[in-house]
């Protein structure tokens, strides 16, 4: 019976495994780094794991999630509730739609991909912030993010691809 | 193909066309959702502010554990550096302990005529200091809001409004008090507005975000002779933070736009102390309060 309960919840573990790096990578990205002014232009961890999630494992990693992802983002950066979710849901979508694409090239063309994505979504996010405040929001920081978030992919998408190995090559 | 084959192709077909149109209407419901979202906040800020109190408070725990090994690596380093640089900090110490030695006296001096000149007037100050201390547990801010959130909340006596501070100067103020957890809207932030006047001329300004480095200073008087180098402190206008808090040196002053440099380094804050004025009646002076503290603690 033991075997069989603990089959069960290792099964669970691993059903949850891209919400949870989805999570703890929203969770890295704000904690405070012992490197100066890294807050304002920190890369967008959680865009990194909605993008290679819903790529690889949407069957695991559903829109209610993605929302849901994206309004606890927005409740932590300060944000209005709701932006967040909107590019997470959109870029989630996007992911989806041209999934057979990215999957099945080379780790350059999911890199390039991103890219697109990321810029996408930098652009969403700053002009929807601009609408909300009545005026253009700064550009230079959004912008650094972007490139920094591209400029570093590889380093979480690294990280996702060995758990994504790990425990649910065979799922 | 068999009538079997065929059925069965028929029932996988439609089984894929209905996942599509499940999907296609998921997306539009969270995407209506998200922007449901956005209009209601703008319009219920309250909502949008507890939610996100319950939420920085749920995370609190999660996020000090998480950044403890920061906290750790950001002590180590320094200790590093410290040790790298032990003789030549020496040095400056001991001019700065030599300089600061003179300061002490002529605030003394000043305490005891401003003391003499109170008791003439029958001038009461009545500020109760509360500090709390606490350490930042996430730098909130991404390329949008400049923000931090502490470890300490209402049950440690935090309220919303109450001032931030480093050992240099003013950062910022609590925009939400959690129980556990609070957040620290920066004064870079593009949302923050404080209060300030420059030392040297006297002038009123409004200290304003705007998400760069150096905040701007606002409706300055159009004769003001205000100049790079001259001291910014709170004016304590609005009732938000009493005067004379160090806040920054102003920067920049040509062709009438105005920046600030702020006192404290905004990108390496670890520790804040959260500061209560309660200000009823009277003016606080920082000076007279800092001895009135130490003679109570000796």
């Amino acid at each position: 019976m033991f075997p069989a309960v603990w089959s069960r919840i290792e099964q669970g573990a691993r059903r949850i495994l891209p919400l949870a790096t989805a999570l703890l990578f929203i969770l890295i990205g704000v904690v405070a780094w012992p490197i100066p002014y890294l807050g304002a232009v920190a890369p967008s961890l959680g865009l990194v794991a909605v993008y290679y999630w819903a790529i690889h494992r949407p069957d695991l990693f559903h829109l209610p999630s993605v929302f849901l992802l994206g309004v606890l983002q927005d409740a932590i950066h300060f944000l209005p509730l709701g932006l967040s979710a909107l590019v997470f849901v959109a870029v989630h979508q996007l992911a989806l739609s041209q999934r057979r694409f990215f999957a099945g090239h080379a780790f350059h063309m999911l890199w390039t991909g991103f890219a697109i994505v990321a810029v996408a979504a930098m652009l969403c996010n700053w002009l929807i912030l601009s609408l909300y405040n009545g005026h253009g929001v700064a550009f230079l920081p959004v912008l650094l993010q972007t490139a920094l978030t591209v400029i570093l992919f590889p380093l979480p998408a690294w990280v996702l691809i060995r758990l994504h190995r790990a425990a649910l090559s065979q799922g | 193909m068999s009538v079997r084959s065929r059925h069965h192709g028929w029932v996988s077909a439609t089984a894929v066309s209905w996942r599509l149109l499940i999907h296609r209407f998921s997306f539009v419901f969270f995407l209506s959702l998200s922007l449901g979202l956005l209009v209601v906040g703008h319009g219920q800020p309250k909502m949008a502010e507890g939610v996100r109190t319950h939420v920085m408070d749920s995370l609190a725990p999660i996020l000090d554990a998480l950044s403890r090994p920061m906290a750790v690596a950001t002590n180590v380093m320094q200790h590093v550096k410290d040790y790298v640089n032990l003789q030549r900090e020496n040095e400056r110490l001991r001019a700065e302990n030599a300089q600061l030695l003179q300061w002490q006296n002529v605030a003394v001096a000043l305490e005891n005529e401003n003391k003499g000149l109170r008791a003439l007037l029958n001038y009461k100050t009545e500020s109760n200091l509360a500090y709390i201390s606490a350490r930042v547990i996430a730098d909130t801010g991404g390329p949008f809001v400049r923000s931090l959130v502490v470890t300490a909340g209402k049950v440690d006596g935090v309220r919303e409004g109450m001032a931030a501070m480093t050992g240099e100067g003013l950062i910022g103020r609590v925009t939400e008090a959690g129980n556990w957890s609070s957040r620290i809207l920066l004064m870079t932030d593009m949302n923050s507005r404080i209060p300030v006047t420059v030392a040297e001329s006297g002038d009123h300004a409004i200290l304003a975000g705007d998400n760069e480095s150096t905040p701007k200073l606002l409706y300055l008087p159009q004769d003001t002779n205000v100049k790079s180098g001259d001291r910014v402190l709170t004016s304590g206008h609005g009732g938000i933070f009493p005067p004379n808090l160090p806040v920054g040196v102003v920067s920049r002053a040509s062709s009438g736009a105005y920046e600030m440099t702020p006192a404290a380094d905004l990108g390496r804050i670890n520790q804040v102390r959260l500061v209560d004025f309660n200000l009823v009646g009277g003016a606080f002076n920082p000076i007279a309060s800092k001895i009135e503290t130490d003679t109570k603690k000796n």
